[in-house]
């Protein structure tokens, strides 16, 4: 896989609502920042796949009035993420949504 | 050995950041009987925007170079940030004690004010360029609110908060402290009385981090030469030294709380907790507490109970950030790491004036920058 072609089909996922990560069929390592091999064990046995877009809030901050952070998602990895809705705090329960940013669809984390 | 040392930092300096570099030349190399044509060793790095505004210069060190006149016989530029300059020492240290150098001389620094006054820090600086793409990842980090570094320390010191219960109040006491020891220093930018109100007063810039716990950008540059022998200084040698680097990206670091600061000072925990005065690096008040933690100093988490439980000052039981730090000074084109070392030279030197810790035998410093902290150095000086 090349990592143009990881973006692309990144792209084609948030515009369809979906959270793409990619999985590591060689050691199982997850995570959301396109390599086209695993940072863990090296190996290019690497898979796109669906997340379910529940996860969890890591750690956050506010900047110019908008909630931003680091959000852990269920299936085991943690990507950056604009945050929405009330109450954040670590913890928090969040759901992954695609609101329309400039015309392109990027996810943001809604409090649940 | 460290033969000279200088700075020539202004707030905002009306002028071309080449000058500044060549200030701070011309005061180290008098300070160490040194002619210009000695240095034949060079160490420095580049940030985006801190050289006159540019986002780069072309291949660099040759502009450094060739506007000060230096025929160095070995050239190296470091790339981890704010610790760049503590590493380069290190290297520069091992290159004369081998005969390979005579004079190296570290440059450090910049302007800040050029990219300050475009609202841009130099980790942000790719918002100026549509076209440029800093990291593999720029698309997917790009379109979010936020300012790094300023963001990226908030969120850990919200966490750090959550988990460890650490509070607004400790990190303003540390920025309060550190206040103290600026007031009796004779180069901080910053002095006054401040309180913990003041602190927690100023406005939230990156929740939970406020105005007056983050450092402020400022013009300037530092030059340090190493040499064989110092003529007009102690002979301060290099007693531990660590380095380390984090690859990962925050959100897929097992624990944001725990730098690389952890790993770069592993081997040198005991001489740590030897050391007459310590200085560390505060890009914010939540840098210095998770070094205070990273490096032995106090427990894991208690760093907020630490700074309310111990005296900073110069006299007291924990000297630290002895000249007020770089919150105080300034940071000279976003790096403070050659403002750590600065004061740790006045302090081993028996030159910090009012500021100086009795019998300073061995300071510690320890730096962490980069993209998304990801470096740390660790090192102790001393005779």
């Amino acid at each position: 896989m090349k990592l143009e072609e990881i973006y692309e089909e990144y792209d084609n996922n948030f515009k369809n609502g979906i959270l793409p990560y990619i999985k590591c069929n060689n050691c199982s390592y997850s995570f959301y920042y396109p390599r086209n091999m695993c940072p863990e064990c090296g190996s290019s046995d690497i898979e796109i796949k669906n997340s379910t877009g529940n996860g969890k809030v890591y750690a956050y901050t506010i900047f110019n009035g908008e909630k931003y952070g680091i959000i852990t998602m269920d299936e085991n990895f943690r990507f950056y993420c604009g945050i929405t809705g009330d109450g954040a705090d670590t913890g928090k329960k969040i759901k992954i949504v695609f609101p329309d940013n400039n015309g392109k669809k990027i996810p943001y984390a809604k409090l649940i | 050995m460290i033969s000279g040392f200088a700075e020539a930092v202004y707030k905002k300096y009306d002028g071309s950041a080449y000058e500044l570099m060549n200030e701070a030349l011309v005061k180290a190399l008098d300070m160490a009987s040194l002619e210009r044509s000695q240095i034949d060793g060079l160490f420095t790095t580049f940030l985006p925007g801190v050289f006159d505004g540019n986002l780069y210069l072309h291949f660099f060190p040759d502009q450094i170079c060739s506007y000060l006149g230096i025929k160095a016989k070995h050239i190296e530029s470091m790339e981890y940030g704010g610790p760049s300059v503590l590493a380069a020492l290190y290297s520069a240290e091992k290159l004369v004690e081998n005969g390979t150098l005579n004079n190296v001389l570290l440059l450090f620094g910049g302007k800040g004010s050029d990219v300050r006054s475009k609202k841009l820090t130099v980790d942000s600086y790719e918002r100026m360029y549509s076209e440029v793409q800093n990291t593999p990842y720029s698309s997917l980090l790009k379109p979010y609110n936020y300012m790094n570094p300023v963001s990226d320390y908030a969120m850990v010191a919200q966490r750090h908060m959550k988990i460890y219960n650490s509070t607004d109040e400790q990190r303003a006491e540390l920025m309060v402290k550190q206040r103290k020891n600026a007031n009796r220093s004779e180069y901080s930018m910053f002095t006054g009385n401040l309180t913990v109100d003041d602190v927690l007063k100023s406005p939230v810039i990156s929740y939970p981090l406020h105005l007056l716990e983050i450092v402020y950008p400022v013009d300037g540059f530092h030059a340090f030469i190493v040499s064989k022998k110092a003529k007009n200084l102690k002979d301060i040698k290099i007693l531990g030294y660590g380095e380390a680097h984090e690859s990962k990206l925050p959100p897929e670091m097992d624990d944001i709380t725990v730098t690389p600061a952890y790993e770069s000072s592993l081997k040198l925990r005991d001489k740590i907790k030897k050391c007459d005065f310590y200085e560390l690096y505060d890009s914010f008040s939540i840098t210095v507490m998770l070094q205070l933690e990273n490096t032995g100093i106090a427990e894991k988490g208690k760093s907020g109970k630490f700074i309310e439980n111990n005296s900073i000052a110069v006299d007291g039981d924990v000297p630290l950030n002895t000249g007020g730090g770089s919150i105080n000074r300034g940071q000279p084109a976003y790096m403070s790491g050659s403002v750590l070392l600065y004061e740790t030279l006045l302090q081993l030197n028996g030159m910090a004036g009012r500021n100086q810790v009795k019998s300073a035998g061995k300071g510690f410093i320890n730096g962490i920058g980069g993209w998304s902290r990801n470096h740390s150095v660790s090192i102790i000086l001393g005779e």
